[in-house]
């Protein structure tokens, strides 16, 4: 309770604070969920993508 | 008992119509005759009082407003007795009120109790679930702009396309090659050490577009143009001319050795793309 009541004190209570908060969370959160998107994504195509076989295309040529 | 009430009402206004239109109040009259609702009441409704009406003839009727005091606006008001009347009013007593309990919140369910104990973590919750709204909503928009956006830039294939690589160890000392980039010829020309002195002295206030030639070329041996004729866009013949650089056959423009115009119709030097050596043997441009 004390936390949310500091939350609420520094970041909702004025209007300029609040939109910075959604703002700098924005940004935040869009490298979150596009990173955690990517990296759902990889886990799900684990060794189906180039980058995860490039190694034996590359041993071949040397 | 509209009907009684109606009939009331008429002939009110009727009583006064007919006093001051005199010779005309038997066609008046026609108008008076109140037509009887399809519903007979239990017991012929009597008009007991015709006081109660304060009707002001001469109040304008100018909107439904204008009757307020004037006229029955609440309801059927119903007459059944002889005696008296007892209005019957049906407005706001069989409507219930209606229960939103279920639209609010637990802690301010009771009515009783003060809201002022959980307003803290009430507005705390609701700022933090607009907040949370805000920056999803925030994110999907920029997201859907910058597609949009990113749709309209060139594609990678375009991009590929827009530039040229060119091997210069194969262009021997003072010979031009014709490279074909963006549709157009591309004249790359490795000059002589006697051409690079002659471009570099000469007078500026002997050209028609005056231009030094060091800021036409990054390094002097190598003159890179765009082989289109500016005057109506024809491809110069390369190493002809009376300067010894590039001659439009179409309508005889001379360029020196450099690129720029010196005699004929064309009204500028040829143009210089923006290209850069990424190591001595190399140049893209583009």
């Amino acid at each position: 309770m004390a936390l949310a009541k500091t939350v609420y004190d520094l970041l909702f209570r004025r209007t300029s604070t609040f939109a910075v908060t959604i703002m700098v969370g924005a940004v935040l959160f869009e490298r979150v969920f596009d990173q955690g998107g990517d990296v759902i994504f990889e886990q799900m195509n684990r060794g189906k993508l180039w980058k995860h076989i490039k190694h034996n295309y590359e041993n071949k040529e040397e | 008992m509209r009907g009684a009430q109606g009939r009331l009402s008429s002939s009110v206004s009727m009583m006064s119509l007919a006093a001051r239109s005199g010779v005309f109040s038997p066609y008046m009259q026609a108008t008076a005759f109140a037509v009887a609702g399809p519903l007979k009441p239990l017991v012929p409704g009597v008009v007991v009082k015709a006081e109660k009406f304060l009707m002001d003839p001469k109040k304008p009727f100018l909107c439904r407003e204008t009757l307020s005091g004037q006229s029955p606006k609440t309801g059927p008001a119903v007459t059944v007795s002889i005696n008296g009347c007892a209005g019957v009013r049906f407005a706001h007593t069989d409507i219930k009120v209606p229960d939103f309990s279920d639209y609010r919140r637990q802690e301010v369910l009771d009515p009783y109790k003060s809201s002022q104990e959980s307003s803290e973590s009430r507005r705390t919750f609701s700022y933090l679930f607009t907040g949370v709204t805000a920056v999803v909503g925030v994110y999907a928009a920029k997201t859907v702009v910058t597609q949009f956006v990113s749709s309209m830039s060139a594609s990678a294939d375009v991009l590929a396309m827009s530039k040229i690589e060119i091997k210069l160890g194969d262009i021997p000392e003072g010979k031009n090659m014709t490279f074909k980039w963006r549709g157009k010829p591309l004249f790359v020309r490795h000059r002589t050490e006697k051409e690079i002195e002659v471009e570099a002295a000469v007078n500026l206030s002997e050209l028609r577009h005056p231009e030094l030639d060091k800021d036409r070329v990054v390094k002097p041996k190598w003159v890179i143009v765009i082989g289109v004729c500016t005057h109506l866009g024809c491809v110069p013949i390369s190493n002809a001319g009376e300067y010894g650089g590039y001659y439009c056959p179409c309508h005889g423009s001379h360029y020196d050795a450099s690129g720029r115009i010196r005699k004929g119709p064309a009204p500028l030097n040829l143009e210089v793309p923006y290209y850069e050596f990424p190591d001595d043997d190399t140049v893209i441009v583009g």
